[in-house]
């Protein structure tokens, strides 16, 4: 199980899609997003810089642990590599465990990338900020692991690729990836999975304290990604 | 003096004598409407080296996918050593390597099967792996860049990475060209003189001829025939006839096909071969028809063509039709 882990972390960390959408994509981003929004002052409270810090990290966490784990297990799926595990000693739920923990090890660069980048540009937090947040940004991450998981069993592998292209997609402009959404539309937009994620980055950035509203509703997605995801593995296992 | 005691089930672990490995009693697997295996009985002993032959479709893969606990069968039970097929390949029981089982893409040859090493619970140490099955020399490629034959190699070193009592192979050496096929299996017949059981799914049909000790057909999901080659080729009872004609001879080809007792018929320029229930009586015709055969030669027919006339026969009883005689179109090569 160790062994398996460990290979999957390498695995990532010599992936060249991994590079390009966790950690070079998010850093692009960020230098496009500031330099648009640069004259702005100030967004959602905090400022630009600090707002699309939040925003990037975030970016790279999802990528890591959403299309990144989605696909990997479509492709795996496909090619019967999940097969041949599963006609090994390994615990049926090591696959899933290793994927995620693969995920929490691949996010953590994705996190202190963007970070460094905001610090250079004059991003200045205190130390336990940047812990707190660092973690808050880290935990978050094993959510959208979770609903990675759910969404590489979500369908025939030939058809997840778009699944995931589209939820990724809708979920990061709702979530204020590229800046925030305004009007009525925006109070529901704030209610959904990247939203809440960067609204939490936000919290732990300054300090302020969560409403229970938003950290029930985190608490909520958490529950129903692990349990779509748990879900649609033993319908998988069934079914394969 | 010895009170020997009989061992109904393989509970006592390993050792010889311990009667089945393998159970299928009254198996049936539907989807749908399709019966992909129905009704199959059968066991395998340990030290078995068997071969299981059929078309695609026959229902090959559905029943070693159910051996292997990946499929449940609709009807019936299967056991593995005793158990469960799941309780058996957690105990480390089975090395399996799968028609199309991928393999992990982004890491190396030997990262792969060290990790089958140390998943196995008795895993070997990763060299001696490597080494048994003759990939020393690219263990330090990534995966991802192998040729199929190679991949074939890593696969076969991942079923057989650990001390396992059952190996199970899907068209093993599919994609291998001869030299490599020889080498697999001479590497396999090692591990069948080991003790273990060997139990490979294949289409060529002489690797089975040379290398099985007992043969299983499948044909429309039904077991037809098990026994060893020269029983299912003796069964099928029939000779091969070969010869030549010459045009100036002048005779009518297409007479062959109303020659008694054929069972396949095969024309290719002017040599004509001809399996035959009866040859006796086929020769008798082909001088009474009015052919002059040249160079007539009369034999004994390989395991294939057996299958040919077993899986034929079957398909013949199946269809109620008036086609009595029909003709073996050979299987997908």
């Amino acid at each position: 199980m160790i062994t398996l882990i460990k290979l999957e972390i390498l695995r990532v960390l010599r992936n060249r899609r991994y590079l390009v959408f966790t950690l070079i994509l998010p850093v692009v981003l960020y230098s496009v997003m500031v330099g648009a929004y640069g004259k702005a002052g100030s967004l959602d409270g905090v400022s630009v810089k600090e707002y699309f810090m939040v925003a990037m990290a975030t970016l790279g966490t999802v990528s890591a642990s959403m299309t990144t784990n989605a696909n990997r297990i479509a492709l795996e799926r496909k090619s019967g590599w999940a097969r041949q595990l599963r006609l090994t000693a390994l615990p049926g739920y090591g696959y899933v465990v290793a994927k995620i923990a693969s995920t929490a090890a691949s996010t953590l660069p994705a996190i202190l990338v963007v970070f460094a980048l905001a610090y250079a540009q004059g991003v200045r937090l205190s130390g336990s900020e940047w812990l707190l947040l660092g973690l808050t940004l880290w935990a978050g991450g094993f959510i959208f692991a979770a609903l990675g998981v759910a969404l590489g069993y979500s369908a025939a592998p030939d058809s997840i690729q778009p699944v995931i292209m589209i939820v990724y997609t809708v979920m990061l402009i709702l979530g204020g990836t590229y800046g925030q959404i305004g009007g009525s539309f925006g109070s529901f937009a704030k209610w959904t999975p990247m939203a809440l994620y960067n609204q939490l980055g936000r919290v732990a950035q300054t300090g302020s304290s969560v409403g229970a509203g938003p950290l029930a509703a985190v608490l909520g997605y958490a529950v129903v990604f692990i349990g779509l995801a748990a879900f649609l593995y033993q319908r998988d296992r069934r079914e394969a | 003096m010895s009170t020997s005691v009989e061992q109904r089930t393989g509970a006592g672990r390993k050792g010889p004598g311990s009667g089945e490995v393998a159970a299928f009693r009254n198996v049936s697997k539907h989807f749908g409407a399709v019966k992909a295996v129905n009704d199959i009985s059968l066991t395998l002993h340990p030290g078995e080296t068997v071969a299981f032959l059929g078309r695609n479709g026959a229902g090959k893969s559905t029943s070693i996918d159910m051996l292997l606990g990946l499929r449940d069968p609709s009807a019936g039970s299967i056991t593995l050593f005793g158990g469960t097929p799941r309780q058996a390949i957690l105990d480390g029981r089975v090395g399996v390597m799968l028609q199309s089982g991928g393999l992990m893409p982004d890491v190396k040859v030997r990262e792969l099967i060290d990790l089958a090493c140390r998943v196995h619970p008795r895993g070997y140490q990763v060299d001696d792996v490597l080494e048994t099955a003759g990939i020393t020399e690219i263990a330090d490629r990534m995966v991802d860049k192998l040729s199929g034959g190679q991949e074939q190699r890593v696969r076969f070193a991942i079923a057989t990475a650990g001390d396992s009592d059952l190996i199970v192979l899907d068209e093993p050496t599919t994609g291998m060209d001869v030299k490599a096929r020889q080498a697999f299996w001479a590497v396999m017949r090692a591990q069948a003189d080991a003790g273990r059981t060997v139990l490979f799914a294949t289409h060529y049909l002489e690797e089975a001829d040379s290398i099985a000790d007992r043969v299983l057909v499948m044909h429309n999901g039904r077991l037809i025939a098990d026994g060893t080659a020269a029983e299912i080729k003796a069964r099928a009872g029939l000779r091969k006839i070969s010869f030549d004609v010459h045009p100036e001879d002048g005779a009518d080809l297409s007479l062959l096909r109303s020659l008694p007792a054929l069972s396949a018929l095969d024309i290719s320029g002017h040599t004509v071969r001809i399996s035959s229930d009866d040859a006796d009586a086929t020769v008798a015709a082909i001088y009474r028809a009015g052919f002059y055969p040249h160079g007539l030669e009369v034999t004994g027919v390989g395991l294939e063509q057996a299958f040919i006339a077993i899986t034929g026969e079957q398909d013949a009883a199946d269809e109620s039709a008036a086609h009595t005689a029909t003709f073996g179109k050979g299987n997908a090569r």
